[in-house]
């Protein structure tokens, strides 16, 4: 359908569209008009995505004189798949109406293992692997070499890539990865490089989260973009996380052995080219007195590292006078990770601010911050120098280097931590140190201040007004939606007590009662002999996945659930994990009907949906409170405590219960789909928790259905399930539409519709 | 003629020394079979005579039990151990008078057509299936027996009429295949005897199957190992071992174990076969579901980066990676299991076959696998499904299966005669014209108008009675025979004239269904198949006459019922018949020259 919002014509690729769809394109294009930045929520199941996409791409199309760029950053790669599948289908429809003017190009940019075509780089088994296996093949000096002795091997697909040049293009189009490898095969060309030079023409770049946010990716990626872009974070309800752990890194004993091992073998090939090509090693220290002019001159595909620290002020000082020769930055290097072995020797746990840190880094290994601070590029540089391609050798070294940079870089927002051994494991020694990252805002700022347009959104931000203050930006516009239902199609449900009356929970102190565990299983093997089809269970942890699951299996009611349906469980090896999924989906398909064991801050949680017949109820066995004893964590509450005054506790609620919403949101795609929720623990009955749902699972969260047991529970499944399989009237009945047609919209102004709305 | 048949209790044994399995042996003229007493017995036996060279059998008095020995053409032998000796005579007499016979029958049956079709191909496959709906269906044998072995009807022509039975039949016993069951019977619980610290574990070829199918390594072990390097029973113990180390959930025991025992170690280890299944079944998972492709996808990925100890992530034990094997694993193993459906053909009985069976079954499926390129245009076109929204949209509406008429004029000969009938109708009201139907709905009108509605046309109690006198008969038969005429009005007859009518009508239905797909008559061998036919039918018309003769006075009325419909079936087709003849007869006159 094609509508007007304001000045906007807007084509959307469906014949109706659901009243929320459309309050919420009229708030995002608020937002562009006036270049700021937004955070919107909007439940989970009512097309936030498409309803995103063709409002930037319509808003772009009727203003072809300021051409704005979107990227659009999703969490995960099947995410990204799903989003350019939605793109596809919004492309052929604006196409199809308004003819070749409406052609855009729309790539997903991923990494070189998910794009590589070259069979020989791929036999590699991890990614690792296939970077480095990419760089033997393409690095420049491997090519010299190449071309000198056409013994040595280089990748055919990058050399033709090379060859075409500028006429390296790809045609308008919407290109997922599996599209682009397609492409690169039939043209010989690589689909990675050509993807990323087209990074810089695409109207549409959809990528993950991490090559935006995280300095080291986005410094190379995402360097040459302009102001117009319009950002989306997709499902952005774990942002600042996502935030925190792009900026903070981890030491251990590992990485301290290997990076001695690369220094190592740095220094001997330091030697070999004193050795035989001195006037190499004398061209870089001319380079490095000039500046750190590293980047301009560098060719695309040698570009790997690029400086942990954004600010720009870093890049046009000098390199420090005591590491620019070679062999003085390995001396200092190999002091740093000998100071760095001292202090894992501890053996109580210590937190230090970075300014004592460093300060203790100078006095006990004699190097000054400013050299901390250029850690990171010298060893790019050095490593440029000396042309080594087998880089996954030399990860450790790179962790090291990053860390110093972090350190000597940030005064604030940051704490260093050292632990012996882990807390829930005391006996096994495997100190660690932690540089960890409490300000989310200090790796989004960037963003913030680079791009026109951020636009947040996500189906849990509540409580909306966190966000702004955790991530330091003000938005121009912040709502937050509710849904407009058909039918009640959604049914949560607060089970406070099993089948005998008894309380359940996951608190700390009743998750190991038997009693507990019997009641959990009861209700699950309750709810799977009424439900149909998919049900997914999630957990609060692993272990507590695996100590409960084993439980009901030595008391058969494991095997009394299997007679009803399958069972699929996430571990922690990702392939089997992936594989479970799919094979869910198919005994869903089939109808043989599935159980899915997950764990709420597993991968499986972050993004997979467990939509229509794949999911009718969702089960969220306890709360997902985070573990509080985690030292990293305590600093994390109490930096928030002092800098934003957020209470602990707050945060702590405010996190776990994002989780659990983000868990059971996901059963639901559409209103014409349906599905259950259980949130199974007493504590969600309490106000102060269940408040912090968000406000469209609270509005269909009855009073009655605050405090039921099993049996209830069950019989308002039955009553639940058999009401859904009613036929209903889709456009909605009595004063309240829930589907417009073209008709409607174009019947009521904007001022009308939002009253309905409001 | 050759009815006769021998049924005896015997012993089937393959071998002189085999035991034997106990058993019914059934002779009939061209064959014999024999069923076991346990239906699960392999040794189901049906042989035809003319495979039979040749009997051999034990002398009275001997000291050898009484046994009958038939080799076949193949050089292989049938030995039966029968009770008593004179059951061994009378078998050994039927075996040499059908030995004999089975020599000229063929040339004989196809003696008595004149014109036969060729000879149709059949597989013992399908032989054993007609053998078995025979034996199940008494009437059908019945049928078969008057009408095949009568000599109306070949062997071809009778189940040519009834495919759709053969195809059922073997339908069902192919395609209905039994799945796993979704619960794991493989983790079998050992049972103690009590007093000694001896465990029991009991395992059936099910059970066996699933052990196999879930776990590919100890599937590859069996068959390497045993039996030559070691004894079954020993493997299944070393297994059971494996299992209880696992079951401990000590990694660290379980690497000593494996350690020392290089057998051991292959059921401790982690399974390399799944391990290599599962790199080559991600590439074809659905990527709105890989995760794996996350994994990949940071651009940098530089290890130990991010949070390591915070409090949302969980920790593992790293050490003996390989000899950690959890629940969740095997929970996922199964289910994938289950959900491929793999079954084997086999009968389950032997652990042997059973495991080469399900390795053939493996290299056809990776072969399979190898072939299909068309696997990713498949998910791409699921995804857009998918994504979409489904009801922003109009329906798809469900898939539609075009009409197919698979004999166009089954169809228009229908169509054709309610064209045909309307016409007619309208054709008889034309000649009254409108003037005329005017003035006597005129008249009626008036007519009506003088008498006045209330006087009823007819009296009621009149009305009442001539009803009551003519629907009598009606109602009564009618809702006899309607509700369920085997219980109402035939069993009210004897039961032989029961029996026979139920026969005849049978008989009836068959020769008919013959008769009218040989219309129309193209080719001689059809014409003598209508004569044969008809010949037939001319019979039972009397015999159907004199039931209705013999039946006793108060039944005679519904026999009669019953069988003037077959008569007027029967009717129907002798018109027919004489009509084409007739037809012939004055087509053949018109060319007396002879045009082909």
């Amino acid at each position: 359908m094609k509508f007007e919002i304001e000045d906007v014509t807007v084509y959307f690729p469906y014949d109706n569209i659901y009243p929320e769809q459309y309050s919420y394109m009229v708030e995002l294009k608020r937002a562009l008009d006036a270049r700021g930045h937004c955070l919107l929520e909007m439940p989970t199941g009512t097309g936030k995505t498409i309803a995103l996409l063709s409002l930037i791409t319509s808003y772009v199309l009727s203003k072809p004189q300021s051409p704005l760029k979107l990227v659009y950053c999703t969490r995960t790669v099947h995410e990204m798949e799903k989003t350019l599948a939605e793109l596809k289908k919004l492309h052929d429809y604006q196409v199809k109406h308004l003819g070749p003017a409406a052609r855009i190009l729309a790539v997903g940019l991923s990494s070189r293992k998910n794009l590589c075509v070259n069979p020989r780089v791929l036999s590699a088994e991890n990614r690792d692997s296939v970077d480095a296996g990419c760089r033997k093949l393409t690095a420049s000096w491997v090519r010299a070499l190449a071309e000198r002795n056409p013994g040595v091997p280089t990748c055919e697909f990058f050399e033709d890539y090379e060859r075409a040049g500028s006429g390296a293009v790809l045609p308008p189009g919407v290109y997922t990865l599996q599209d682009l490898r397609a492409f690169g095969k039939q043209k010989g060309w690589c689909p990675y490089y050509l993807a990323r030079h087209m990074v810089q023409l695409a109207n549409v770049i959809v990528y993950s989260y991490q090559y935006l946010l995280d300095p080291k990716v986005a410094g190379i990626i995402s360097k040459e973009m302009q102001r117009e872009c319009v950002v989306v974070f997709d499902e952005a309800h774990n942002i600042d996380n996502v935030c925190i752990e792009a900026l903070s890194v981890c030491v251990r004993r590992q990485t301290l052995e290997g990076a001695t091992r690369n220094l190592h073998r740095m220094e001997q090939e330091i030697d070999r080219f004193k050795a035989t090509d001195e006037s190499r090693l004398r061209a870089e220290y001319q380079r490095l007195v000039e500046g750190l002019a590293l980047r301009g001159d560098l060719r695309v595909n040698d570009t790997w590292l690029a400086n942990p620290a954004l600010p720009d002020d870093i890049l046009k000082e000098a390199v420090p006078g005591n590491i620019r020769r070679a062999d003085f930055f390995l001396r200092v290097l190999r002091r740093f990770v000998q100071y760095l072995k001292g202090r894992l020797e501890t053996e109580n746990v210590e937190k230090e601010s970075p300014v004592a840190f460093v300060a203790s880094v100078t006095n006990q290994a004699g190097i000054d911050q400013k050299t901390l601070k250029f850690c990171y590029d010298r060893l790019h540089s050095l490593m440029m120098t000396l042309e080594i391609t087998d880089t996954d050798e030399f990860l450790h070294i790179q962790t090291i280097c990053d860390f110093a940079t972090l350190v000597g870089t940030y005064a604030r927002g940051f704490s260093i931590i050292i632990e012996p051994f882990d807390e829930r494991m005391p006996d096994v020694q495997d100190p660690v140190l932690q540089l960890s990252c409490h300000d989310a805002s200090l790796a989004i700022k960037p963003v913030f201040d680079r791009f026109q347009t951020v636009v947040i959104t996500s189906g849990t931000l509540s409580p909306i007004d966190l966000y702004p203050r955790l991530l330091n930006f003000n938005p121009v516009v912040s709502r937050s939606f509710t849904m407009s239902l058909t039918r009640d199609c959604i049914c949560p449900m607060v089970l406070t007590r099993g089948s005998d009356q008894l309380p359940v929970s996951t608190k700390f102190d009743m998750r190991s009662d038997l009693g507990v565990v019997r009641n959990y299983g009861r209700l699950l093997l309750e709810m799977v002999s009424v439900v149909p089809d998919g049900i997914v269970c999630f957990f609060v942890s692993y272990s507590y996945m695996d100590e409960i699951v084993n439980s009901w299996n030595e008391s058969g009611i494991l095997k009394e659930i299997m007679q009803h349906k399958l069972v699929f469980i996430e571990t922690q090896d990702v392939v089997e994990t992936t594989l479970a999924l799919d094979n869910y989906r198919r005994a869903c398909d089939c109808g043989r009907g599935a159980v899915f064991f997950s764990v709420a801050r597993g991968k499986v949680a972050e993004g997979i949906d467990f939509d229509r017949h794949y999911g009718r109820l969702v089960i969220m066995f306890g709360i997902p409170f985070q573990y509080t004893l985690s030292k990293i964590l305590l600093a994390r509450l109490e930096y928030l405590r002092d800098t934003f005054q957020i209470k602990e506790g707050d945060f702590l609620t405010f996190d776990a219960l994002r989780q659990a919403a983000q868990c059971v949101g996901r059963v639901i795609r559409s209103k014409a789909d349906y599905g259950m929720m259980i949130f199974a623990d007493k504590r969600y009955s309490r106000h102060d928790k269940r408040s912090k749902l968000p406000g469209w699972i609270l509005s269909h969260l009855r009073d009655a259905h605050l405090n039921l047991s099993t049996d209830m529970a069950v019989y308002i499944a039955r009553e639940f399930l058999r009401k859904m399989a009613q036929p209903y009237d889709k456009a909605g009945s009595g004063g309240k539409k829930t589907l417009l047609s073209q008709e409607d919209i174009e019947k009521m102004g904007d001022s009308s519709l939002n009253d309905m709305l409001y | 003629m050759a009815s006769a048949q021998v049924i005896k209790r015997a012993k089937y044994k393959t071998t002189v020394k085999d035991p034997g399995t106990a058993g019914v042996l059934k002779m009939a003229w061209d064959r014999f079979i024999f069923t076991p007493n346990h239906p699960n017995s392999a040794s189901n036996l049906d042989v035809e005579f003319r495979f039979i060279k040749g009997h051999k059998n034990t002398k009275e008095g001997s000291n050898k039990p009484p046994w009958l020995n038939l080799t076949n053409d193949q050089g292989g032998s049938y030995i039966f151990e029968f009770e008593s000796y004179p059951d061994l005579h009378t078998c050994r007499d039927f075996v040499g008078k059908s030995i004999g016979r089975s020599g000229e029958t063929p040339t004989a049956a196809s003696g008595k057509t004149d014109a036969s079709l060729p000879d149709e191909q059949i597989s013992t496959a399908e032989l054993e299936l007609r053998i078995k709906l025979l034996r199940e269906n008494s009437e059908l044998q019945k049928l078969h027996k008057q009408l095949v072995i009568g000599g109306i009807l070949t062997e071809a022509e009778f189940w040519a009429t009834r495919k759709k039975l053969l195809d059922r039949e073997s339908s069902r016993k192919s395609k209905q295949r039994v799945g796993f069951k979704s619960a794991m019977i493989s983790d079998i619980k050992p049972a103690t005897d009590g007093r000694t610290n001896k465990v029991t574990f009991s395992l059936t070829p099910e059970v066996i199957l699933q052990i196999f199918a879930e776990k590919p390594a100890v599937h590859a072990a069996f068959l390497k190992y045993v039996p030559k390097k070691m004894t079954e029973k020993d493997f299944w113990t070393k297994y059971f071992k494996a299992e209880y180390l696992h079951s401990t959930r000590n990694a660290v025991a379980a690497a000593a174990e494996a350690a020392e025992d290089e057998e051991l170690a292959i059921f401790l280890r982690n399974d390399d076969i799944l391990a290599k299944e599962a790199r080559q079944k991600i590439r074809r998972v659905d990527p709105t579901v890989n995760m794996e492709a996350d994994q990949g996808d940071d651009y940098m990925h530089l290890p130990d980066h991010g949070l390591f100890r915070d409090g949302g992530k969980d920790i593992i034990e790293s050490q003996y990676e390989l000899y950690r094997r959890t629940l969740a694993h095997d929970l996922n193993r199964h289910a994938a299991v289950v959900l491929e459906g793999r079954t084997v053909e086999v009968e389950l009985e032997d652990t042997r076959t059973v495991a080469e069976a399900l390795a053939k079954l493996k290299r056809v499926e990776s072969a399979n696998e190898d072939s299909d390129g068309t696997a990713n245009q498949g998910i791409l076109e699921r995804i857009a499904r998918i994504t979409e929204i489904e009801d922003l949209q109009a329906s798809h509406g469900p898939p539609l299966a075009p009409l197919c008429i698979k004999d166009p004029r089954d169809y228009f000969d229908s169509q054709q005669v309610i064209a045909v009938k309307a016409p007619a109708a309208e054709g008889k009201k034309c000649n009254l014209s409108s003037r005329e139907a005017y003035g006597s709905l005129r008249d009626s009108i008036s007519q009506t108008k003088q008498m006045g509605l209330l006087n009823p046309v007819v009296k009621t109690k009149d009305a009442l009675q001539v009803f009551n006198a003519l629907s009598h008969d009606i109602s009564r038969t009618k809702y006899d025979v309607g509700k369920n005429p085997q219980d109402s009005v035939l069993d009210k007859l004897p039961s032989t004239t029961k029996e026979q009518l139920l026969h005849h009508w049978t008989s009836i239905q068959e020769l008919l269904r013959h008769f009218w797909s040989s219309y129309p008559i193209t080719s001689s061998y059809l014409y003598a198949k209508v004569n044969r036919l008809k010949d037939a039918m001319s019979q039972i018309y009397p015999q159907l006459e004199e039931i209705k003769k013999s039946v006793p006075a108060h039944h005679k009325q519904h026999v009669s019922v019953l069988v003037r419909q077959m008569h007027q079936a029967l009717d129907a087709a002798f018109q027919h018949y004489d009509a084409d003849l007739q037809k012939r007869s004055a087509k053949s006159s018109e060319r007396p020259n002879g045009y082909v």
